[in-house]
């Protein structure tokens, strides 16, 4: 990981607050679940030209080769624009399992048109629910003339609406593989599964899928430590969108309080709303206050492969528990108008709701944290 | 002089908690109530001979300048030994706020006796009829030849009993036209004569607090802080610092200490449904660690801290709650036994933090007093 640039930092922060101010289109996103545009190329191609789908990636891969920290900045926007494009899942968790790999050709080309909006790999390893760290793994990777035959359902799959092909995990006998399905291969079928906010997650059915054996990208351990990596930091940037969420709906919040005359007074003026008000004001400065000590963790300090998880763990439970109260809060601090489909709040309650869920919701997230508590703890005595 | 920062944090951590586990002694270890001076002198002169007595100042003043780190690792290792909490008033309150607003003379005064333990402080700040609303308190310094004169009395002073000076908020212009204007900050000596204390007794039984009055006290000008008549000014950087204090994590720590102590001992770590919220308090106790380090990164830089240094404290103090409400769950029928009771060899005071942890919503500014500071100030509602 780079050390942190602060001149980097700051360009992309003022590029980001300026996509902000243009790029929030709530219509579209009110009218998703009708019109199924949750993936909009041109959408897509302005990230790409602003450089933020290689935020991760090498610049021998026309990306940029900066970290967390940076892909933070630019992942709080998009959560504060509500943009419905699946940033994380191809710039993030794909982008990160990549890069690793960006020595061999095949991973090396499918970056390159990841970095350039060319190209949307996503990541499709989970299958039954809860299992984020998708160890859960029943597809089966059968050697056949002309490649690798692949069978078995894939779940949970946030982004695949508008993948180009997908990072499928298998077992061939006891070997985990990891291999790259482009979206056209024959037995590659797409369900789309509406989510609360408009967006789809896919489920991928691999019936006699065949690719070929170039498409292996890697085997044996490699992949649970390329998987585990690259979602711990999937689960980080997700918080980072989660953060900006939260913020801009607290905004919302105080702007209203401020304006809502009741009773011939502001209601921002009554001491049980301050009261309330301020407590979320605290969760969100925990949250930021944990995502940002996280993310600087991550980025500079050598960690074991628990305390990364246990980091990550505890940055997407604050983010989304944060989250989650301050926008269904919103709901309540808007009165009746925060119920109705066109005020903006009801959007951003959809998108903390299904970002918390994402990868794992905080409750899972708590347990892993547990977990990993309790194995450290015998370790040490 | 060490600089304790360029030790690695497992290096560190490691010291400290060797040493406070061999020095610290056994007899007053996870003492359920506040340590009085004369129990804790000879351990606070000894941390004062090694350097290690203030640890959150800088290291010109003879303090230890430990980054928001280290820091945390000292306080965290100081409760996982049980060391008990000493008359600190010097060290958390008055040394920052002499180094922030004192003068050089009062400095070089003061400093070093707080220091090397020879000065014990303690807080005039809340009247009988001034809590929650300072700003409304009565007690008058009135000028007199080169000393003022002070008349009044102050309440819910912690371990006054064993202070030898009093930092006091008086009113000394009463024709100001706010409340706020015309009140100066000013240092007294315990053994002036006109001092009298009552003891208090709290809640747990303990003489905690007393309260004190002044009756033609006199103090020399030489000890007013600041200007004339701007004690607010000094008085809310002070609260800063209390807020950053109490907002510390050291307080929850000790009440998770326990918690984890007594789970174990009752052999609770294998119901889920206890886990699951033992595990939700040490990520709110996680995550205010993060929120911490963050001010106090800030006072090292030389910021002043602002009014959004009250979330630390609010937070601090319900996580405190609800970790000591969690201890008396935990212990089940053991919940209400007094004093020491035994864990299968494990000896714990299950209701020492309960009864501790009950008064950090009120003092230092009652929680619904830093949220007011909070709405009006950080959210700028409307008033």
């Amino acid at each position: 990981m780079n050390q942190p640039d602060n001149s980097h930092a700051e360009l992309l922060a003022q590029s980001v607050s300026a996509y902000v101010q243009h790029g929030a289109d709530l219509p579209r996103v009110r009218a998703l679940a009708q019109t199924q545009l949750e993936f909009d190329p041109k959408q897509w191609q302005e990230l790409a030209d602003l450089g933020w789908l290689g935020i991760l990636a090498p610049e021998s891969c026309g990306g940029l080769g900066l970290g967390l920290a940076e892909v933070a900045i630019v992942a709080e926007g998009l959560g504060r624009a509500l943009t419905p494009e699946p940033y994380t899942p191809v710039a993030v968790l794909a982008a990160a399992i990549l890069t690793p790999l960006a020595g061999a050709t095949l991973p090396m080309a499918i970056l390159n048109d990841l970095v350039a909006g060319l190209a949307t790999p996503v990541l499709a390893a989970q299958e039954q629910a809860d299992d984020f760290s998708a160890q859960l793994v029943a597809t089966v990777a059968t050697p056949q003339t002309g490649g690798i035959q692949l069978d078995g359902v894939k779940s949970f799959v946030v982004g695949a609406a508008g993948a180009s092909g997908f990072l499928v995990t298998a077992h061939h006998e006891q070997e985990p593989l990891l291999c790259w399905v482009p979206g056209e291969t024959q037995g590659c079928h797409v369900r789309l599964i509406p989510l609360a906010d408009g967006r789809t997650a896919g489920e991928v059915r691999l019936d006699h899928a065949l690719v070929s054996e170039a498409h292996i990208l890697a085997r044996g351990a490699r992949v649970r430590e390329l998987l585990d990596c690259a979602l711990d930091y999937a689960q980080v940037i997700t918080a980072a969108e989660l953060l900006g969420v939260l913020k801009k709906t607290q905004e919302m919040s105080l702007e209203y309080m401020k304006t809502r005359i009741q009773f011939g007074k502001a209601i921002g003026s009554f001491q049980v709303l301050q009261h309330r008000a301020v407590d979320l004001l605290i969760q969100q400065e925990l949250a930021a206050a944990v995502l940002a000590e996280v993310i600087q963790e991550m980025s500079h300090t050598p960690m074991s492969v628990e305390s990364r998880a246990m980091a990550a763990s505890r940055a997407k439970a604050r983010c989304a528990d944060a989250a989650l109260m301050i926008t269904r809060a919103a709901i309540q601090f808007h009165g009746a108008i925060g119920f109705t489909e066109d005020c903006d709040v009801g959007l951003y309650v959809k998108r903390a709701m299904t970002l918390a869920a994402y990868l794992g919701n905080s409750r899972a997230h708590r347990q892993r944290y547990a977990r990993l508590a309790a194995v450290g703890h015998q370790e040490a005595a | 002089m060490s600089d304790w920062n360029a030790l690695s944090d497992e290096a560190f951590r490691a010291q400290a908690r060797e040493y406070f586990e061999r020095e610290f002694p056994a007899e007053y270890k996870f003492l359920a109530r506040r340590m009085r001076w004369a129990e804790c002198r000879d351990w606070y002169q000894k941390l004062s001979r090694k350097g290690w007595i203030a640890p959150n100042w800088p290291i010109e003043h003879g303090g230890m300048g430990l980054s928001p780190t280290k820091l945390l690792i000292f306080y965290e290792e100081i409760e996982h030994a049980g060391v008990g909490r000493m008359p600190d008033q010097g060290l958390t309150m008055v040394g920052p706020t002499l180094i922030h607003f004192g003068n050089a003379a009062q400095r070089a005064e003061y400093l070093p006796k707080i220091i090397a333990g020879e000065a014990v402080w303690c807080q005039g700040y809340s009247e009988p009829n001034a809590g929650s609303d300072l700003a409304s308190l009565h007690t008058e310094a009135v000028l007199d030849g080169d000393d003022f004169v002070i008349n009044g009395s102050k309440i819910w002073t912690s371990m006054a009993h064993d202070a030898t000076h009093i930092y006091v908020l008086a009113r000394t212009d009463k024709q100001a036209r706010k409340r706020q204007e015309g009140i100066s900050f000013l240092l007294v000596d315990m053994k002036t004569p006109g001092i009298t204390l009552r003891t208090i007794r709290n809640i747990a039984g303990h003489e905690e607090f007393c309260q004190v009055f002044f009756d033609n006290v006199r103090t020399p000008q030489s000890n007013l802080v600041g200007e004339l008549n701007q004690g607010w000014t000094i008085a809310k950087g002070l609260l800063g610092f209390e807020r950053l204090n109490i907002g510390s994590p050291r307080r929850p720590l000790q009440a998770m200490e326990k918690l984890e102590a007594l789970a174990t001992a009752r052999g609770l770590m294998a119901d889920p449904a206890f886990v699951e919220r033992l595990t939700q308090l040490k990520l709110d106790l996680a995550d205010h660690n993060s929120l911490y380090r963050r001010f106090v990164d800030q006072v090292r830089r030389g910021e002043s801290l602002g009014p959004d240094v009250s979330m630390l404290k609010v937070w601090s103090m319900d996580t405190y709650q609800r970790l000591s409400e969690l201890v008396l769950e935990a212990a089940g029928e053991y919940g209400v036994m007094t004093g020491d009771v035994d864990f299968d060899g494990t000896a714990i005071d299950v209701l020492a933090p309960f009864y501790n942890a009950r008064p950090g919503t009120i003092y230092g500014g009652s929680n619904e007093i830093q949220r007011n500071i909070l709405a009006k100030y950080v959210l700028q509602l409307p008033s």
